[in-house]
């Protein structure tokens, strides 16, 4: 650079200043440019790699035999039905209610609705023992912790957190679409025909098979039981006060 | 002695001084004020006088016994060095005339060292509060080196080196009272001169090496010679400047540098103001030595030289020696009128030279040397016994106060007006040496060309110096007659001018008329002032009374009044009749110069008695009439001749013009070229600047900033996006990542479902077979 | 309609899910996120025991999994409880929207 003296021109100082680095990102001014660019080059690369990967997908992907065929399902019994419905109702209805109610109380309240309920529908499907344990469990285990936890941690049981709206409205969309989807893809699919009427699996069979077959999971159920409970104690244990 | 004895005699004659040098540079301070001075003058000055007493006397007894010539040609020479394929060779130069000069320089160098002593005990010898004693020696002990050593210098490439040496310690003298803003400026002048008549050496010395091929002045001339009868060499080339052919423009370069160091014509300005050194030193360098170390280059070098640039010297020293003249008349400094006295003396002599008067201008060299510096000393004593009083006006009547000053002063003033009686054959000094160099010019001008003069064969007529008003020393030249006759085959040709010199034109008559005049106008200056110092009334009372003299200080005066006396025309001039043959190598000094006895001679000779012969007895007659009472008379005069007179005094305003033309207009051109620097050069370079200024702006601004960094940025933007992006679903919410993760389940649901309807793997009731 | 499969009780965990995830996204209080994750895993236990009683090869197998489900429910909720418990000693509430330390 030019000088008449140690100092410089006055256009090279301010040459000097315009050429310091910018100590922050994005201060240029084709800063937008070069984002736009980058953006571009982003979406390009999906609009490119998405087909490439379909294509793969359509070679690979190959149909296959459907192993069943549609078949008529016999009429269930009268009693049957107007069960399943009236508990499934109950279900579905207490089920809705915990997602709409706003206390934490009466939302343990409609939660052991549904899980009475859904305790009815594993008697409806012939596994008692199952469903008594959900009675004894849930209702009677977990959801007394709940209300623990409750008087535990709230202030007052009153107490309300309110979502935004937005929140729900992308929520409701968002599980909407979900139960949707499932629904459709469940009605539409078909599945194997239904075996002929059993008798209610027995408490020993039960019994046996974690006793046999599914002897490991049983004992890692009972390890991770043990593990919980330690670590429950641990957590809810009163802090030492440090100095 | 063998010519290597002579050899190791002058070398320690040489090395003598600078071993003095040392001392007083290393020890000087030591030694204090007077032991300084004596040691400068025994070491110095004392070793080599007797060194140069005993060389001389042994070479006299060669020169008588017809040995000279083959120890000259044993002379030893040794190869230092090469400068490309040309030798560089150191040697002694032995002959009658180094021999000559070598003597002449020490002993007029010993007496006014002698007299340097007495002189600087009456001085102040401090320079800025500090005593510079043993510097003022030490100095001078450098300059007999010097000298000397240029006096015996064998090749041209030490000659230049002791020439600039010289110049050197000249320089440093001038400015000995540097303190004195006068002393330094005319030291710097005076080597700034010097140096412009140097550069024209350095040329003529260039042109020598490349042309010539050697640097040794033996050798040098043989090949002069050998490519002029072959027509080759420097004589082939076809390069001319103002109509000169290469070879003169070689001789005239070499005589630059004499113009330079004798101070002729153009460059003769810083010869006057060098008188601003001290008075021995003027005495010693600027009338003595190293001025006249012009004419001794010119007589070396004198083989080298062409006939146009023989007279190219010839008219520089014509002019010098009237000009100069003229300008003495009107000076009242005492040392100013002897140094324009020096300077037409000077002027004589290389007059003498251009016209071929070898011999007489190396004689008149040094009988000026001899009264020259007896006049400097003589009136170093003046000035001194005047308490500093350098104006002839304030002095006068000063014969009863310093009466051998006065005495000496007029023998000196008789010498150099060339004062002797024709009929008889006696006078001093000048009156041999200035005639004869007279006689040569009328020769040159008048008898040029006619047959008989050529027809003469040299050495055929035996040894009648016929042009020489006296007889006196005849037979000290029959040893040259032979010694010419010995080898006349070689250096003068049967047959009278041939060789170079065969068609060289006549002097023009113009010049040797000047010559004459300015013969009648010496004796005039001289006598002035002689009687404005010493005879007549006191005009200064203070002045008159503080007049004493010094005895250190007038021995050396008696000496070399003495010295002008006797020694000249019997010693030194059958010294350089022995060496012309050798040195000149040409026909036409060889038939003009001692050997042609013919009618053309004695014309000159019958011409000059009656022309100058009593010449001096006419200027100072004028001189006497006119101040012998008083300068009332003179003043009238002046007032008639005013312009006249004013010319002279400014000295015809050269230092005006060369302050004019060179250091004005070098200072003009130095500001034109800083204009051309601020306007023109500046703006290039600010255009320049600005240019890559802009430049760097665009590519630093845009390419760089906008550009590059852009681009940089951009990825590194894209990518902040991104993860800004990505970031995004980082809420640190669990409630969030539920509805994402749900979200995405969906969707990957909705895909893997979609596809696997398209895959025709997902079998829907609809699509399905039919039982079967 | 008047056949009861395993579509109908598929369908009715199904909407269990939605409404499990529903109240996970949209309660901010810990306890209810809890409920939430407790509907979701009731509707995976419902979907287990729907297999188990329909299809011939679940036989047995989806109900021993609906109990490990239940026990794995069961420690899970001790173990949220206590998370909460945590919590709100340390943020002196149970909005887990304050508990976003880990936010990038």
């Amino acid at each position: 650079m030019y000088c008449r003296g140690p100092e410089g021109t006055v256009l090279t100082k301010r040459l000097t200043a315009e050429l310091a680095p910018s100590d922050s990102i994005g201060s240029s001014r084709l800063g937008g440019l070069w984002r736009l660019c980058g953006w571009g080059l982003a979406v390009a690369a999906v609009l490119v790699l998405v087909p490439e990967v379909r294509a793969q997908q359509k070679v690979i992907i190959e149909p296959t035999r459907v192993p069943y065929q549609s078949v008529e399902a016999p009429p269930s019994p009268l009693l049957e039905v107007l069960l399943f419905y009236a508990v499934a109702g109950s279900t579905v209805f207490g089920a809705l209610a915990v997602c709409f109610t706003k206390n934490i109380v009466r939302m343990a309240v409609w939660l052991l609705v549904t899980l009475v309920s859904v305790a009815m529908l594993y008697f409806l499907l012939a596994a008692n023992f199952i469903a008594a344990v959900q009675l004894i469990v849930y209702a009677g285990g977990t959801l007394i912790l709940l209300i623990f936890g409750v008087m535990l941690t709230s202030k007052s049981p009153w107490v309300k957190f309110e979502p935004s709206k937005v929140e729900v409205v992308y929520a409701a969309a968002v599980c909407g679409l979900l139960v949707a989807v499932l629904a459709f893809i469940l009605t539409a699919t078909i599945w194997p025909p239904a075996q002929e009427q059993l008798d209610a699996t027995t408490v020993a069979d039960l019994g046996r098979s974690l006793m046999t077959t599914y002897v490991v999971p049983f004992e890692v159920a009972g390890v991770l039981l043990m593990i919980v409970m330690v670590g429950a104690a641990h957590l809810a244990r009163q802090e030492k006060q440090s100095p | 002695m063998t010519s290597h004895t002579y050899e190791i005699l002058l070398a320690l004659g040489v090395l003598s001084p600078f071993v003095s040098f040392w001392i007083l540079v290393f020890f000087g301070p030591r030694l204090g004020k007077p032991t300084a001075g004596w040691v400068g003058v025994a070491l110095g000055m004392g070793v080599p006088l007797v060194l140069a007493t005993v060389v001389l006397i042994g070479w006299r007894g060669e020169v008588a016994s017809g040995n000279a010539a083959e120890l000259t040609a044993n002379a030893f020479r040794y190869e230092w060095a090469m400068l490309g394929t040309v030798p560089a060779t150191v040697g002694v130069k032995l002959d009658s005339l180094t021999v000559g000069m070598f003597f002449m320089v020490t002993f007029i160098a010993f007496w006014i060292f002698v007299f340097s002593v007495g002189y600087m005990a009456g001085h102040s010898d401090e320079v800025g509060g500090k005593s510079k004693y043993h510097r003022f020696f030490a100095y001078l002990s450098l300059f007999g080196f010097s000298m000397l050593g240029l006096v015996v210098s064998s090749s041209l490439l030490f000659l230049f080196i002791f020439w600039e040496l010289v110049g050197l310690c000249s320089y440093l003298l001038i400015g000995f009272y540097f303190d004195k803003g006068f002393a330094s400026a005319a030291a710097i002048k005076a080597f700034i001169t010097n140096r412009v008549g140097d550069f024209g050496f350095l040329i003529g010395l260039m042109l020598v090496y490349f042309q010539l091929g050697t640097l040794d002045l033996d050798v040098a001339a043989q090949r002069f010679a050998e490519q002029y009868a072959a027509g080759t060499g420097i004589f082939a080339s076809h390069f001319t400047l103002f109509g000169w052919s290469l070879a003169t423009i070689m001789g005239i370069g070499l005589f630059c540098g004499a113009m330079g160091k004798s101070a002729q014509f153009p460059l003769h300005v810083w010869l006057p103001d060098a008188m601003a050194g001290p008075t021995p030193v003027s005495a010693l360098i600027h009338a003595a030595t190293m001025v006249a170390a012009g004419v001794y280059l010119v007589a070396r070098v004198f083989r080298l030289m062409t006939p146009e640039a023989l007279m190219f010297i010839a008219l520089i020293g014509c002019l010098t020696l009237t000009l100069m003249a003229l300008i003495a008349i009107v000076q009242v400094d005492i040392k100013k009128c002897l140094a324009y006295s020096t300077l037409s003396q000077l002027g004589y002599m290389i007059f003498g030279m251009g016209c071929g008067a070898w011999i007489a201008a190396l004689f008149h060299l040094i009988t000026h040397a001899f009264f020259k510096a007896m006049l400097f000393l003589g009136s170093g004593q003046v000035i001194e016994g005047c308490h500093h009083e350098q104006d002839m006006r304030k002095m006068g009547g000063l014969r009863k106060k310093m009466p051998y000053t006065c005495w000496t002063f007029f023998i000196g003033v008789l010498a150099i007006a060339g004062t002797g009686i024709p009929a008889i054959g006696i006078g001093l000094g000048g009156y041999f040496s200035k005639d004869e160099i007279l006689a040569v010019a009328y020769t040159r001008s008048y008898e040029w060309g006619k047959d008989d003069f050529h027809k003469h064969v040299p050495g055929e007529g035996g040894g009648h110096g016929a042009v020489e008003p006296a007889d006196g020393g005849q037979a000290m030249l029959a040893s040259y007659q032979d010694h010419g006759q010995a080898h006349g085959d070689d250096h003068a040709p049967a047959g009278g001018a041939q060789g170079i010199f065969e068609n060289t034109p006549a002097l023009p008559k113009w010049m040797f008329w000047l010559a004459i005049i300015t013969a009648y106008v010496t004796p005039f200056y001289m006598m002035r002032c002689w009687w404005m110092t010493f005879m007549g009334k006191p005009r200064d009372k203070h002045v008159y009374e503080h007049a004493h003299e010094s005895r250190l200080m007038f021995i050396p005066l008696v000496v070399l009044a003495v010295g002008t006396f006797v020694s000249s025309y019997f010693l030194f001039r059958p010294l350089f009749a022995d060496a012309a043959p050798a040195a000149t190598d040409a026909a036409m000094v060889m038939a003009i110069d001692g050997t042609a006895d013919t009618e053309a001679v004695h014309h000159a000779h019958s011409f000059l008695i009656g022309g100058v012969g009593f010449a001096f007895a006419v200027g100072f007659a004028i001189a006497f009439l006119i101040y012998r009472n008083g300068l009332d008379l003179a003043e009238r005069i002046r007032r008639v001749l005013a312009p006249l007179h004013t010319l002279l005094v400014h000295k015809y305003y050269f230092d005006e013009v060369y302050d004019l033309v060179w250091v004005k207009g070098c200072i003009l051109v130095a500001k034109i070229a800083r204009l051309i620097d601020t306007y023109v050069v500046d703006f290039l370079f600010d255009l320049a600047a600005f240019v890559t200024e802009r430049l760097a702006a665009f590519s630093g601004l845009i390419l760089d900033n906008q550009g590059v960094d852009g681009m940089v940025n951009g990825v590194a933007k894209t990518t902040m996006d991104v993860s800004d992006v990505a970031r995004s679903g980082q809420t640190g919410r669990i409630r969030n990542y539920v509805l994402f993760s749900t979200a995405m389940a969906t969707v990957v649901m909705l895909v893997l479902f979609w596809w696997a309807m398209q895959a025709g793997n997902f079998m829907t009731a609809t699509s399905a077979p039919p039982v079967g | 309609m008047m056949s009861i499969g395993l579509t109908e009780y598929l369908v009715v965990a199904a909407v269990l899910f939605g409404a499990g995830i529903f109240t996970m996204i949209t309660k901010r209080n810990a306890i209810g996120i809890l409920i939430g994750v407790e509907l979701v895993l009731n509707s995976a236990n419902v979907n287990l025991v729907a297999f188990d009683r329909y299809l011939e090869r679940c036989r047995i197998d989806g109900q021993i999994l609906a109990l490990v489900v239940i026990v794995l429910a069961a420690a899970e909720a001790a173990i949220a409880v206590g998370i909460c418990i945590n919590l709100y000693k340390n943020l002196a509430t149970v909005d887990v929207d304050t508990a976003a330390k880990l936010r990038g």
